[in-house]
C-alpha cells in the first residue's frame, strides 16, 4: 500500500465534532471456520455482506487466494479484508518470485500480524489463514490487533459461536478429507442458520498437499430464491419522459478515436 | 445534521438486462430539508462506463472530477479503453487510499464489458468495499427503498426497452419514500453496441 | 581533454554524445548473445548459459525472469544490473499496478517502466547507467504478444525478432532471412536454437542454453482450481530435456 492519505482526516474529524456520525461500511459480520483433516486443511465461510441491518451482498466471496497453496477466510470490515489480503498475496507472489519457492503459511501469517498490529485495530480484518507448505499444513487465526492464534480448528466472526458449538462437538482427530468437508459446511450451515449476519450459502476451499487447491463456490446452496410467483412487468412507455433533455449517443472507442502510431524511438 | 452521506440526499440504482445495463440517480441537491437544486446530475460518463456518486456532494464532485483524470490518463498511457471492471477497481483503490479519512460517496460502476460483452454493475462502499452483482446495486439515501423495490420489480434478461421501465419505477417509487431524494430523475440504457439512451424522467416536484 | 566527457555521466560531449552511455552498450555488446522471437501464437526467449569453470554448479543459474505470469525477460551485458532491474520491475507491476487495477500490467506498460528504470540513471547524478540490454516477451488481452528490447539510454524497440549482445548483428541477419509472418511458436523455438549456434563455442546441449516462451496459458501452473475468469501464465521455462530433444532433431 503506497501509504494512505490523511488529507480529509482534520475536515472529517471536525464534522464529528459538530456531531456527524463516520459513514457506515460494510462488515462481513460472519461466520468463518478452518479445519485440519489428515493430508490438509479447509477453509469455510458464509456469503453475506452487511451494512448494518441492511444485507448489502447476498453472495460475497469471503475465501481469499494469498497464494495457490494459501488461502484465507476474512470477518470484519469488508474492504480491510479485500485490500489487505491483496496486499498480502502480491507481496508473497514477488517473494516466491525471488526465492524460487512456494511461500511458507507463517510467512503470510507474520506479515499480515506485522501490517495490522500496525494499524493497531483500526484495520479491522479478522482472518482465518490456511495453507500447506515444505513444512506441513497450517491453521491460524489472526485478529486485527494482531494477535494470532493456532488450532486443529477455529472459527471466527459473529457467528463463530454458532459454528464453535458445531466444532466442538462434532471434531475429532484425523478427519478424512471429506468429514473434515462435511464438518466444515455444516458448523458455518449454523452461522447462516442462527447469526443474523451470516447467511446465503456456503463457499469452501480445499487446500491439499501435493495438490493444487480447489475453491468450491457455492458448496452448499439452502437459501436459493424461488421462483417468483407473478412478474411485475411495466407496459413499455409506462414511465413518462421529458423529450428535451433525453438523447439517444454512442460511446466512442477509444480505439476509434485518432490516434497516432506508437511513438517508438529510432533504431540506431 | 448527524451523517455527511445524508446532508445533500441523493440516490442511485444500477440494473442489469439482457446485453444491456442502465444506470439511474435522482436530481435533487438539498441543504438537509430545504432543496437546492432539481438539476444535480449524479451519474458522470468515462468512456463506456457510467459511474454515479452519491453522498456528500462536495465529495460527488471531487471523486468525480479525480476519476475523469485518472481514466483520462490511463487510455491515453495504455491506448485502449477501460473496461468496467477495470473502472471499478480503480474507484476501489481510491476510495481505500483514504481509509481513515475517507470520501463521503456511495458509487455505483455500469457498464458493459468490450471485449466479452458481458454487462457490469458493482457498487461500493465509502471506503472501497465492491458488491459485484449479477442483477442490481443501489445506493443512496434511498437504499433500503431501492432495494425493496428492486428485489420486487427486477426480473433476469430484460429487453433495453423492460429494463428502461423496470429501473426508472424502481427509482420513481423509491424515491416516493424518501424525502431527501427526488426531484426529477435520470437514466442512462447501455447496450452492447454502444448505443446509450438517456431519459430524464418526469417525477414528482416535492 | 577530449575525454574529460566520458566521466561525467550527464554531460554531453561537443558532438551531442553521452558517453557513458555509449561505454554502457560496450558492456552490453561483449555481454552473451540473446535472441527473442515473435510468432503467431507465442514469443521465444533465448540466451546461452555461460559458465566460466567446470565446477560452477550450473542448475541453479537462471538467466531469464519472470514479472509477471505473462511477462518475461532475458538480458546481455551485466548480470546484477539485470536482477536489481526485475526486481524493480516486479515490483512496479504490483504496487503501480495489480495493486490499484487488479489485474496485471500489458508488456509495453511494462516495459515503459522498466525504461523509465534505465532512463533515470542516464540523467542521475550519482549513479552509473545499466550495464544491460533486455529483451522483454509478454501477452496481453488487448496487443496479444509483444517482444522489446530496452538498450542502457532508456530507448525501447518493438521488435518481431531481433537479438542483443555479442553476436546479435550477425544474428540479426540470420533472423532477417528466416523470419516470416506464419511462424509457429515451435519455429521460433526452432529458429532461435539456429541462431545461437551461430554464437555457441563448443556444444549446445539442454544445459547451456535457457530458453522462455509465453505461449498458450498454462492452466497446470496455477496450482488451484474452482475459481472463475482464471488462467494459468503464460511464461513457461523450457526444462533442459525440453530443449535437448529439441537440439537432437535440429
Amino acid at each position: 500500500m503506497a501509504g494512505l492519505s490523511f488529507d480529509n482526516y482534520r475536515r472529517n474529524k471536525s464534522l464529528e465534532a459538530s456531531g456527524v456520525l463516520p459513514p457506515k461500511t460494510t462488515s462481513t459480520g460472519t461466520t468463518i471456520v478452518g479445519c485440519k483433516f489428515n493430508g490438509g486443511v479447509i477453509l469455510s465461510a458464509d456469503t453475506r455482506a452487511t451494512a448494518g441491518m441492511v444485507v448489502a451482498d447476498k453472495n460475497c466471496l469471503k475465501l481469499h487466494r494469498l497464494a495457490p497453496n494459501i488461502w484465507c477466510a476474512g470477518a470484519g470490515t469488508a474492504s480491510d479484508n479485500d485490500k489487505v489480503t491483496e496486499l498480502e498475496s502480491s507481496q508473497l507472489e514477488i517473494h516466491s518470485q525471488w526465492t524460487g519457492r512456494a511461500p511458507r503459511v507463517v510467512t503470510a501469517l507474520t506479515h499480515l500480524k506485522q501490517h495490522l498490529f500496525k494499524y493497531q485495530g483500526h484495520v479491522g480484518a479478522y482472518l482465518i489463514i490456511a495453507g500447506v507448505d515444505v513444512t506441513g499444513s497450517h491453521l491460524f487465526s489472526l485478529h486485527a490487533h494482531g494477535s494470532t492464534d493456532v488450532g486443529p480448528y477455529l472459527a471466527l466472526g459473529s457467528g463463530s459461536m454458532a459454528a464453535l458449538s458445531v466444532l466442538e462437538s462434532k471434531w475429532k482427530e484425523d478427519l478424512t478429507k471429506e468429514e473434515a468437508m462435511e464438518l466444515c459446511s455444516e458448523a458455518i450451515m449454523a452461522g447462516v442458520f442462527n447469526d443474523l449476519a451470516s447467511g446465503s450459502n456456503v463457499d469452501l476451499c480445499v487446500i491439499e498437499k501435493g495438490k493444487p487447491s480447489r475453491l468450491h463456490r457455492g458448496y452448499k446452496q439452502p437459501n436459493q430464491r424461488l421462483q417468483k410467483q407473478r412478474n411485475y412487468n411495466f407496459d413499455i412507455g409506462t414511465t413518462s419522459y421529458f423529450e428535451a433533455g433525453s438523447e439517444v449517443f454512442y460511446i466512442s472507442k477509444q480505439s476509434d478515436l485518432e490516434t497516432s502510431a506508437m511513438e517508438v524511438d529510432q533504431v540506431s | 445534521m448527524s451523517n455527511p452521506s445524508e446532508i445533500n440526499g441523493g440516490s442511485a440504482v444500477a440494473m442489469i438486462g439482457k446485453d444491456c445495463v442502465a444506470i439511474a440517480c435522482d436530481l435533487r441537491l438539498g441543504l438537509q430539508s430545504v432543496t437546492v437544486s432539481g438539476d444535480f446530475e449524479k451519474i458522470f460518463q468515462y468512456g463506456g462506463n457510467f459511474v454515479a456518486f452519491t453522498g456528500l456532494a462536495t465529495d460527488v464532485q471531487t471523486v468525480s472530477t479525480e476519476l475523469r483524470q485518472k481514466h483520462a490518463l490511463y487510455e491515453m498511457v495504455e491506448e485502449r479503453s477501460m473496461e468496467p471492471n477495470t473502472a471499478a477497481h480503480l474507484v476501489s483503490s481510491m476510495l481505500y487510499s483514504r481509509r481513515f479519512a475517507p470520501w463521503f460517496v456511495g458509487p455505483l460502476v455500469a457498464g458493459i464489458n468490450s471485449t466479452t460483452g458481458e454487462p457490469y454493475v458493482c457498487s461500493f462502499d465509502s471506503i472501497g468495499s465492491m458488491d459485484v452483482s449479477h442483477d442490481f446495486v443501489v445506493t443512496g439515501t434511498a437504499t433500503n427503498q431501492l432495494y425493496g423495490m428492486a428485489e420486487s420489480l427486477y426480473e433476469k434478461d430484460m429487453s433495453p426497452e423492460q429494463l428502461f421501465e423496470t429501473i426508472s419505477q424502481t427509482l420513481l417509487c423509491a424515491a416516493d419514500r424518501d424525502a431527501i431524494t427526488g426531484s426529477g430523475g435520470l437514466v442512462y440504457v447501455i447496450e452492447k453496441n454502444g448505443k446509450v439512451t438517456k431519459k430524464l424522467l418526469k417525477s414528482r416536484q416535492d | 581533454m577530449a575525454d574529460r566527457y566520458s566521466f561525467s555521466l550527464t554531460t554531453f560531449s561537443p558532438n551531442g554524445k553521452l558517453i557513458q552511455i555509449e561505454y554502457a552498450l560496450q558492456a552490453v555488446n561483449a555481454g552473451v548473445t540473446s535472441v527473442g522471437i515473435k510468432a503467431q501464437n507465442g514469443v521465444v526467449l533465448a540466451t546461452e548459459k555461460k559458465v566460466m569453470s567446470q565446477l560452477v554448479d550450473g542448475d541453479s543459474l537462471t538467466k531469464i525472469s519472470q514479472i509477471t505470469p505473462d511477462v518475461g525477460m532475458v538480458y546481455s551485458g551485466m548480470g546484477p544490473d539485470f536482477r536489481v532491474l526485475v526486481d524493480k520491475a516486479r515490483k512496479n507491476a504490483h504496487s503501480n499496478y495489480k495493486m490499484i487495477y487488479q489485474e496485471y500490467p500489458p508488456t509495453r506498460v511494462v516495459v515503459q517502466d522498466i525504461a523509465r528504470t534505465v532512463q533515470e540513471a542516464t540523467q542521475a547524478g550519482g549513479v552509473r547507467p545499466y550495464g544491460v540490454s533486455l529483451l522483454v516477451a509478454g501477452y496481453d488481452d488487448n496487443h496479444k504478444f509483444g517482444l522489446y528490447q530496452i538498450d542502457p539510454s532508456g530507448s525501447y524497440y518493438p521488435w518481431k525478432a531481433t537479438a542483443i549482445g555479442k553476436g546479435s548483428s550477425s544474428a540479426k541477419t540470420f533472423l532477417e532471412k528466416r523470419w516470416n509472418e506464419e511462424l509457429e511458436l515451435e519455429d521460433a523455438i526452432h529458429i532461435t536454437l539456429l541462431t545461437l549456434k551461430e554464437s555457441i563455442e563448443g556444444e549446445m546441449t539442454g544445459d547451456n542454453v535457457e530458453i522462455c516462451v509465453v505461449g498458450l496459458p498454462n492452466d497446470d501452473m496455477l496450482g488451484f482450481e474452482g475459481v472463475p475468469n482464471v488462467q494459468g501464465p503464460r511464461f513457461r521455462t523450457l526444462s533442459s530435456q525440453e530443449i535437448q530433444d529439441r537440439l537432437d532433431s535440429l
